[in-house]
């Protein structure tokens, strides 16, 4: 054997070596994540999860017997030089018909192996199962572009109906949950990866999905179908608490918007004040990421360093900018049902439909420049600026978005 | 046998040319410049019109896939805005379906198809090319948006409604980027409509003697059966945006919610089209690798007859499964079960075919040339997205996929992996027929393995972004979702088939110009195309051929004599009728076309008296159309340049 | 050669020059047919689907469709599809003459169902307002039927075409601008049917009012041109010596007649889940 043959003997053994050492970089590295299918949390994704693996298996050995043919094929048949390929063509065989339909065969059985859990599948992920139907909680999402709204009609509250929030959805854990998804627009889809496969939110038509989640959690969820301009960043979450943590979540949601009094002067308060904010930045941390359920915990509590003054100025601002006209705040002066319900946005972990993790600096990012979080949103299509002209209607000055901000984290 | 060459029933353009005629009806006879390329009725010269359009489109498709790759990169990046990248994979998608995959498929059509029959042109020569020039009006009307304030369409290759309605797709009064859509896929439709009607009948009624159907070769067979998907699944579309353009233009609420329009009828209609649309995509590339395997294997296709009916299988299960691609819209268990199953179902006649290809391969002499290392690279891809295709049968864990880039590649797999690499293979196969000169295959192979690479690395990733939870058709991540290694490799992998892509063309461009010379048959072909001198000579076969044998042009090499004995028969009967007929060259199809385009435009402007101009052009040039009739002359093909003299092997 | 070959010599159930025998205009015509039964199947669907789900506030479409006017104008274009294939007929026998005034049957025929259709629609618009936009029915209804309309409408302007082509004269007798003529021939006919559909719905509507004496004085410009019109298109009848149109061009007139029957079992399928439906599950 000439050296060169043995140098390349060693290359072909260095990248077989390579690619063994690259397996767990696909399997390991790129497994997981918030939204990862892989990491089914409840009975719905574990179903779908444990299809997906079933046709993975079949497919994945169909794969390797035809792929292991066709190579063994192409290698041994090849010709290995010019006087090969001019050689006397082989026999011109037309095919053998005992090897077809043996062949159809054994697709329609391999086929057979994944319709039969596919079927049992389908009509269990459909709804909730009889048995279980008792403890089934419900909640109605809405798609509006580009955010979600929940509605609990199982808590209803005096003279308003029943509870309504946005962009995170609390659910009690180990219940099997029943979604209505219902849409006032266009076609949005709602995903939970980790919960439950999408179901689509339909204009006139009344579809549902159901989904539990085994323990508390919180958990990553985004519309999937694609619903116009701002379709990427419009996301939500879900929270699934204890049966006692739940109650009491649901208890502190009834209550009006919560006040501050105060008498004070706001002129002297020290206002929040932020700049230089980037196009399309990203709103999120590793410290919110390490442990989002106990983040949200602590977002259930009034902030230690709230300036009453300053919320009360916001209040007055929430009027008389206009922001009462499209958001509820309940108790308070907000009276509108086109944008989210506001009435306890200071205890969300997010804003901006799931986009921004709720902090003093994104939130006065958000408000001062909506169109740079959100293309095309409604806040400032229509609210900032006119819908048919695009000049600017309303103007905040940052004394103005630091009240706003501090009333808005106030209303836990 | 002269009744062969004549398109039409009954013989009157025999004297055609005599005829003393007004200056409107005077043939256009130029043969070079371009009057002889605006008014070809040349099957060849307009299906190398097709190719040059749809590479051209295919390559605006690429740059527009390769800045949304650019603005995934990384999370958080703002290359494009939101519209901007909404606008990027809308035309994407629109423009490799309809302006790359599908011209393209029909550039080969055009061009193999009747010299595989051994005819001299298609039934209707003339509405060939007008086919051609309506399919570049549709072209021009979508892709006019971008050079206009309104810009170019951005509701997705599939206009979910109710988002194409008025209500919100409309950034601003006047935005008609939605109209330019409708109007663009409609008339492509009536584009892909004609084309097709025309290859049915071409392939029914213009077969060489002895030319049975069972002896059709595999190409001409998924011809046919394109053809007739098209003509039966075009129409659902074409009425689906007749209704949408009524609901923008004149009030009606077919898919509007206000009006009690149901928006689910929209997916309906649009994927009783849309799926078949992704067999119109891929039986012609399966029908090219079917050419390509058995010629480069030195031995016939594996089951013939098999290969044929799971093709016509595929084409009919094609109208009984577009429901799953409607798996999340609650349709009910019976009707997932009942689509899934189905859909279980049309994997059989796919897999046929593959394991058919297997087949071919085993026992051969595989000559491992660049068409042949692209069509092994159709197999191993298109297996592979096949197999991401069943898994998506599995409707509850498709629910976890769909609209995930887990789709995405699948759809990559079958429509790159798929079609994009047959249609590679095939320009490679037929290249020296088509323009006599031989491509490198040291540039050919090179081009291959980078754009094989890149192309994996492009795609592979994103089956686990898909399952990882990232939907598509998102211009925006976050940093913290597990999604920036893949999409990081993604980019790469893009610029690496974009390299690839270069490549390949770069290597074209030059062997057209300074290639080496190809002998005739290069590759000891099976079938009629090769038996003609290359470039084919305008009429095609000096003599019409008997065809005695499936691989029809296998017999003649191993039947010399006789085959011999026969065309000088035949030779003196078509010189005892006046030569070979052609039809004459015309300039209504373009004419005609042209008031399409006027038509199309001042209507998407809602400027209706423009729009009824753009109608009566369309009328004067059909009318003079059927007066001018199908004209003719006569040419006298040169005996020795139909020399047969054949040897087996390939020559360099 | 071309034009007046004597009857008989030339078969029309075989073409030589095709592989099947089947001449390519037939085979185009079926091909297309089977695509155009698609395109109706959408528009049905798309009609019977909002018929099994009605948005609230839909008409009841029994309170206006006029069964009696409706079977007339079916069964009319029943009749205009026997003209149809006696057009067929005379022309595979070489009679020109005879397949002219089949073809004036069968436009005529054609006209008035186009003409019992405006009228429906007018009516239906101006008495029961309903129109495209006024709800999903008017959507449906008048987007399926105004389609096969449509069909009917270039099927005459087809017929008229051919019957105009029939005057196209041989090499040998062209002395006159051929082109000219059939321009002008062909607006003649445009305008003796515009003008002979606006004078017959006038004159419906007189007698329905029971106005006939008002509806002369109102409408005598239009009823003169009409009749103007109608007796320019007798002289352009007139026998004006060889055509080149003849037996040879019995394929054309045959594809056209496959369309026209077509259209006509098209309406055939229309009118009873379209009309008929409504009084059967309905009531």
């Amino acid at each position: 054997m000439s050296s060169s043959a043995s140098f390349r003997h060693s290359i072909r053994r260095g990248l077989s070596a390579l690619f063994a050492a690259s397996i767990p970089l696909y399997t390991g590295g790129w497994i997981g994540g918030h939204q990862s299918t892989f990491d089914a949390k409840g009975p719905v994704a574990a179903s779908q999860l444990d299809l997906f693996y079933v046709t993975l298996w079949v497919t994945g050995i169909i794969f390797v017997l035809v792929a292991a043919v066709l190579a063994y094929a192409t290698l041994k048949f090849k010709a290995r030089n010019e006087a090969d390929e001019h050689a006397e063509p082989p026999p011109q065989g037309h095919g053998n018909p005992l090897v077809e339909l043996g062949l159809i065969g054994a697709s329609v059985v391999a086929l057979v192996f994944i319709a039969v859990p596919t079927l049992e599948a389908i009509w269990y992920t459909y709804d909730v199962p009889d048995d279980r139907r008792d403890q089934t909680y419900e909640v109605t999402a809405v798609g509006y572009q580009w955010w979600f709204k929940f509605e609990y009609p199982n808590e209803q509250i005096d003279g308003a109906g029943p509870l309504v929030t946005a962009n995170e959805l609390v659910i009690p854990a180990g219940r099997p949950v029943r979604v209505n998804l219902r849409t006032i627009d266009v076609i949005h889809s709602f995903w939970v990866p980790k919960l439950a496969g999408k179901v689509d939110m339909i204009p006139n038509r009344g579809n549902h999905l159901w989904l539990q989640a085994d323990e508390p959690g919180y958990f990553w969820g985004q519309c999937a179908e694609f619903c116009g301009q701002s379709h990427a960043v419009m996301r939500f979450r879900v929270i699934a608490l204890n049966e006692a943590d739940f109650a009491a979540w649901t208890a502190n949601q009834k209550k009006d918007a919560r006040a501050v009094e105060t008498t004070a002067s706001a002129d002297a308060a020290p206002r929040a004040q932020f700049a230089g904010f980037r196009v399309n930045e990203a709103g999120w941390s590793p410290e919110f990421d390490a442990n989002p359920l106990d983040n949200w915990v602590q977002k259930q509590f009034p902030e230690k360093s709230e300036n009453p003054a300053l919320i009360a100025e916001g209040r007055r601002l929430f009027v008389e900018k206009a922001c009462a006209g499209c958001h509820n705040i309940r108790g308070h002066e907000g009276v509108g049902i086109t944008g989210p319900d506001l009435t306890h946005m200071g205890s969300r972990t997010t804003i901006a439909a799931g986009l921004l993790e709720n902090t003093t600096r994104n939130l006065y990012r958000w408000i001062s420049e909506p169109h740079h979080v959100k293309p095309g949103n409604k806040m400032w299509v229509g609210g900032y600026t006119d819908r048919e002209t695009g000049n600017r209607i309303l103007e905040l000055t940052s004394e103005d978005v630091s009240a706003l901000v501090a009333y808005l984290e106030s209303l836990k | 046998m002269d009744a062969l060459v004549k398109s039409n029933f009954i013989g009157k353009e025999e004297h055609a040319g005599v005829e003393k005629r007004s200056w409107l009806f005077t043939r256009p006879t130029a043969k070079t410049g371009i009057v002889s390329w605006l008014t070809t009725v040349d099957h060849k010269r307009v299906g190398l019109l097709y190719g040059i359009s749809s590479l051209f489109f295919f390559l605006v498709g690429g740059f527009e896939a390769i800045l949304i790759r650019l603005q995934l990169a990384v999370p958080n990046n703002t290359l494009l805005t939101a519209q901007q990248y909404n606008e990027m994979f809308t035309m994407h998608g629109t423009t490799m379906i309809f302006l790359a995959v599908m011209p393209l498929s029909a550039a080969f059509f055009n061009y193999i198809m009747p010299l595989q029959i051994g005819a001299r042109d298609v039934a209707f020569p003339r509405l060939n090319g007008f086919a051609f020039w309506v399919f570049l009006v549709g072209a021009i009307i979508l892709n006019v948006g971008w050079f206009v304030k309104s810009g170019a369409p951005d509701v997705g290759w599939f206009g979910y409604a109710p988002l194409t309605s008025t209500a919100y797709s409309s950034q601003f009064a006047g935005d008609m980027s939605t109209d330019l859509w409708v109007m663009g896929l409609q008339v492509l439709g009536v584009s892909s409509i004609i084309g097709s009607l025309n290859f049915i009948v071409t392939i029914i009624n213009l077969r060489a003697p002895g030319m049975t159907m069972m002896r059709l070769p595999v190409f001409t067979w998924m011809t046919l059966f394109t053809a007739f998907l098209i003509i039966l699944s075009f129409p659902a579309i074409t009425i689906a945006l007749v209704e949408l353009m009524m609901d923008r233009s004149f009030g009606t609420s077919f898919f509007e919610v206000s009006g009690g329009g149901l928006p689910i009828l929209w997916q309906h209609l649009f994927w009783v089209f849309g799926h078949p649309e992704v067999y119109i995509l891929i039986l012609p590339a399966m029908g090219i690798i079917s050419e390509i395997l058995p010629t480069f294997s030195r031995k016939p296709l594996f089951g013939y007859p098999i290969v044929v009916f799971s093709g016509a299988a595929i084409g009919f299960l094609g109208f009984g499964v577009w429901s799953h691609h409607m798996f999340t819209t609650g349709m009910g268990t019976v009707a997932t079960a009942a689509f899934a199953v189905a859909t279980m179902a049309i994997a059989v006649p796919t897999g046929v075919k593959i394991f058919n290809w297997i087949g071919t391969l085993w026992g051969g002499h595989l000559m491992m040339r660049t068409p042949m290392m692209f069509a092994l690279g159709f197999v191993w891809l298109f297996m592979f997205g096949g197999f991401s295709g069943i898994m998506h049968s599995a409707a509850p864990a498709d629910a976890q996929q769909q609209d995930s880039y887990f789709v995405v590649a699948h759809f990559h797999y079958v429509l790159i992996g798929g079609s994009i690499f047959a249609l590679l293979a095939g320009i490679h196969y037929w290249f020296p027929l088509i323009f006599g000169r031989t491509v490198s295959e040291f540039w050919g192979k090179l081009s291959f393995w980078v754009i094989f690479v890149g192309f994996n690395v492009t795609f592979f990733p994103m089956h686990f972004l898909g399952l990882n939870g990232m939907p598509r058709r998102t211009f925006t991540y976050d940093g913290n979702m597990g999604w920036n290694n893949a999409n990081m490799w993604a980019t790469v992998g893009a610029l690496i088939l974009a390299v690839g892509i270069c490549i390949y063309f770069a290597v074209m461009v030059y062997t057209y110009f300074k290639g080496q010379k190809s002998s005739r048959d290069p590759w000891d072909g099976r079938t009629l195309e090769w038996s003609i001198p290359n470039p084919p000579p305008e009429y095609n076969f000096a003599v019409t051929p008997t065809v005695h044998a499936r691989d029809a042009f296998w017999y003649e090499k191993n039947n010399k004599e006789e085959i011999a004995r026969e065309k000088a028969a035949k030779a003196k009967i078509d010189e005892a009728h006046g030569g070979v007929h052609m039809p004459s060259q015309s300039w209504f199809p373009i004419i005609t076309a042209s008031g399409i385009l006027i038509g199309g435009l001042f209507f998407t402007n809602h400027i209706m008296l423009g729009a009824i101009a753009g109608g009566v052009v369309v009328f004067f040039g059909a009318w003079m159309w059927a007066l001018e009739g199908p004209g003719g002359y006569h040419v006298h093909p040169n005996e020795s340049d139909d020399d047969s003299s054949q040897g087996h092997g390939p020559k360099h | 050669m071309s034009s007046h070959a004597g009857a008989g010599t030339i078969d029309h159930h075989h073409d030589p020059s095709t592989t099947t025998g089947i001449p390519n205009k037939k085979l185009f015509m079926w091909a297309f047919l089977a695509s155009d039964c698609m395109f109706f199947g959408t528009l049905i669907s798309t009609h019977l689907i909002y018929r099994l789900h009605p948005p609230a506030g839909s008409p009841d479409p029994r309170d206006f469709f006029s069964i009696e006017l409706t079977s007339f104008s079916t069964f009319i274009l029943l009749m205009s599809s026997l003209l149809m294939a006696l057009a067929v007929n005379a022309i595979q026998k070489g009679n020109v003459k005879s397949t002219r005034k089949m073809l004036l049957g069968t436009i005529i025929f054609g006209l008035i169902f186009l003409a019992c259709q405006v009228y429906e629609f007018s009516h239906f618009v101006h008495a029961y307002e309903l129109t495209l936009s006024s709800s999903l029915f008017g959507s449906t209804f008048y987007t399926l039927t105004g389609t096969h309309g449509v069909h009917v409408a270039i099927g005459v302007l087809w017929l008229v075409l051919m019957y105009i082509r029939s005057f196209k004269p041989t090499v040998a007798n062209t002395n006159r601008p051929w082109v000219l003529v059939s321009l002008a021939h062909l607006a003649v006919w445009v305008a003796s049917v515009v003008l002979g559909m606006y004078v017959m719905l006038e004159l419906t509507h007189a007698v329905l009012d029971g106005k006939v004496g008002a509806f002369f004085g109102a409408n005598f410009l239009p009823l003169a041109g009409f009749l103007a019109a109608i007796g320019i298109l007798f002289a352009f009848g007139r026998d004006r010596g060889e055509v080149e149109f003849g037996e040879a061009n019995a394929i054309d007139v045959e594809s056209m007649g496959l369309y026209w029957h077509f259209v006509d079992i098209v309406w055939i399928v229309i009118f009873p889940v379209v009309y008929l439906l409504e009084y059967v599950f309905l009531s």
